[in-house]
């Protein structure tokens, strides 16, 4: 075969998946048409778990930025939803709205203590930053301490419209990622990645490039959380904050794959499934998830997608730049 | 002002608590670079274990603390062996991960078993005061724990520092691959650490278990004091931890002392990033890696 049958072919290939993406959008689209209840709170969850696990993916994977603090940005969200609706009696467009600047405002002063940490430090940084928060909600009066509140709004929200947020969501999600890699963007974030010093010195603006990362990833984070709490309709500073958010999207990115675009759709699935298949284990999930979590660790450190792809080297979503004629 | 004073003396003993809290994970961070998340969950580990032994074996709560450090001991061979000495060489990450994973599973197998009940160990020294003036009070348990962890400290620098097996410790977490080409089995080296980490931990969760009483999800709350103590003592200095606990322990209750008890984690908290931000190596820091 010449050169030129190779390269048709793998054009080919291209169309064929971008079909094939095109028809999987259109059929989940259309899934309150003919799916059960059931199906459409799972497409909730397993959308909003897409993206919060694209964009840990995007900070763990890519950034180089493992963060076990971003539950800390659910937490702004569902507050944000809380006081906006209930507080000021604004709507829910009003409360994405805020969300958005307040996790804008938020990641920018938070990012000048933390981002002068580096590796496992930033980690314990983000940690702590989340923890700092969830005092201070519990100590808050306006959000009435611990006892938490009711968003009487979100209770006669159709299914079918969060679904659809969500599906959004996670479809923006996985595009944005995708595009930030394709951009020069990527090429930088690689770049830090494979050496920080030699992309620094050929001109990688290393603290603006993460900083970038960073403000999407904790925006996009802290509109899921307005999102999965107009479905859980009660916050309190306990669950809103907690470390569980942390742990599902470690699991799903690790599960999946860490630094592929793919692993985290597969992880948000599977994470999903598992967690409604251990609701009948009451206590038992989490030991359950976490062990597959370890185990998947020392086997396959790459995730699922990272064995497929070092198997068969197929990619759904490729980042690197083909050559062209 | 009596306030003041009480505040200032009684972070200075919290501060010798926190330091066996923090000695364990200070040490695994200095010779092998890892950060473990298991940390405060292995520590809370232990307290169950001392609780359990204590109802089995009639009430002899020394007793139960020797059984419980063997039983660490064996913890931390299988923690070392089978999970993270297979990923350390992959950079922090994994590794990180790993320890995660088993903080999460440690705290969930906890709460599967006792709920979420409140439990304390025995105190024998429970309501008597050393000291007892108008300035301050002095309660026997503070002062018991100053002294244990103090002990427990300076024998772990001991060790770490003048004994052969130390001086083996300090060779790997120097450099890897010099200590191999010197005879030493690094892998076996990382095991003990994490033994002698887990063992010194023991001693955390006994004096924890008998001052404040634990949950099964108490394990991450310590985590982050035991973190704190560390990052402020300067990650790796075993001298550094008691520094560490007594800046965190005074600062928490100083910030108590001003703000109201409420937000005495958070100032603790708080002053944590400050330091964090100004001055990551920590005060005392040496033994960093990268």
């Amino acid at each position: 075969m010449t050169h030129k049958h190779v390269l048709s072919s793998a054009y080919k290939l291209i169309g064929i998946k971008s079909g094939v993406i095109v028809a999987a959008i259109i059929a989940l689209a259309l899934l309150p048409l003919y799916g059960s209840a059931h199906a459409i709170n799972v497409g909730i969850l397993v959308f909003s778990y897409l993206a919060l696990g694209q964009m840990w993916n995007l900070l763990a994977g890519y950034s180089g930025l493992v963060s076990l603090g971003h539950q800390a940005f659910i937490g702004i969200g569902a507050y944000t939803l809380a006081v906006v609706t209930v507080s000021y009696g604004g709507g829910f467009f009003m409360s994405f709205l805020i969300s958005i600047v307040i996790a804008v405002l938020f990641s920018l002063v938070i990012s000048f203590p933390i981002f002068k940490l580096s590796g496992v430090y930033f980690t314990i940084g983000t940690w702590i930053v989340s923890e700092s928060v969830l005092m201070f909600f519990r100590n808050w009066r306006f959000v009435n301490f611990d006892a938490g509140m009711n968003i009487t709004r979100a209770f006669r929200i159709p299914q079918e419209n969060l679904y659809l947020g969500a599906l959004a969501l996670g479809i923006v999600s996985v595009a944005l990622v995708y595009f930030i890699l394709r951009s020069k963007m990527g090429l930088s974030l690689m770049a830090m990645r494979d050496n920080p010093a030699a992309a620094e010195v050929r001109g990688v603006h290393l603290y603006k490039t993460k900083l970038i990362c960073f403000l999407i990833a904790s925006t996009f984070i802290t509109i899921t959380g307005v999102l999965l709490y107009m479905n859980i309709a009660f916050v309190m500073p306990g669950p809103a904050f907690g470390i569980d958010w942390a742990v599902s999207m470690v699991f799903i990115v690790v599960i999946g794959g860490i630094g592929t675009i793919e692993g985290p759709i597969i992880g948000a699935a599977i994470y999903v499934f598992l967690r409604q298949f251990l609701f009948n284990f009451p206590g038992m999930s989490l030991i359950i998830l976490g062990s597959i979590a370890v185990i998947v660790i020392l086997v396959a450190p790459k995730g699922i997608m990272g064995a497929i792809h070092g198997k068969f080297g197929f990619e759904l979503f490729s980042v690197r730049r083909k050559m062209e004629d | 002002m009596e306030l003041f004073v009480q505040s200032l003396v009684s972070g200075i003993l919290l501060g010798g608590l926190y330091a066996a809290i923090g000695v364990g994970l200070s040490l695994v961070f200095g010779i092998m670079g890892l950060t473990n998340i298991a940390h405060g969950s292995l520590l809370i580990l232990s307290s169950f274990f001392i609780m359990i032994f204590v109802q089995a074996f009639g009430g002899s709560i020394i007793l139960a603390f020797a059984i419980t450090i063997v039983l660490m001991i064996a913890v931390g061979v299988l923690l070392q062996g089978f999970l993270i000495n297979r990923v350390i060489s992959k950079g922090a990450e994994p590794a990180l991960l790993v320890t995660f994973g088993v903080a999460i599973i440690i705290w969930n197998i906890l709460e599967f078993f006792f709920g979420a009940n409140f439990f304390r160990l025995s105190n024998p020294l429970t309501g008597i005061n050393v000291v007892s003036t108008r300035w301050m009070i002095i309660p026997a348990t503070a002062l018991f724990n100053l002294g244990i962890s103090t002990v427990v400290i300076l024998a772990l620098h001991f060790v770490i520092q003048k004994t052969l097996f130390g001086r083996a410790i300090r060779a790997a977490a120097g450099n890897v691959n010099a200590a191999e080409l010197m005879g030493i089995n690094t892998s076996r080296t990382y095991i003990y650490a994490m033994c002698l980490a887990l063992a010194t931990s023991s001693v955390g969760g006994l004096l924890v278990g008998q001052t404040f009483g634990f949950f099964s999800f108490s394990g991450m709350g310590y985590l982050i004091i035991a973190f704190g103590v560390v990052v402020i003592g300067g990650m790796g200095s075993i001298l550094g931890t008691f520094l560490g606990g007594i800046i965190l322990g005074v600062a928490q209750l100083l910030g108590g002392y001003f703000f109201g008890p409420g937000v005495q984690t958070l100032v603790g908290y708080l002053t944590l990033l400050v330091l964090l931000t100004l001055r990551p190596q920590g005060l005392l820091g040496n033994m960093t890696r990268k």
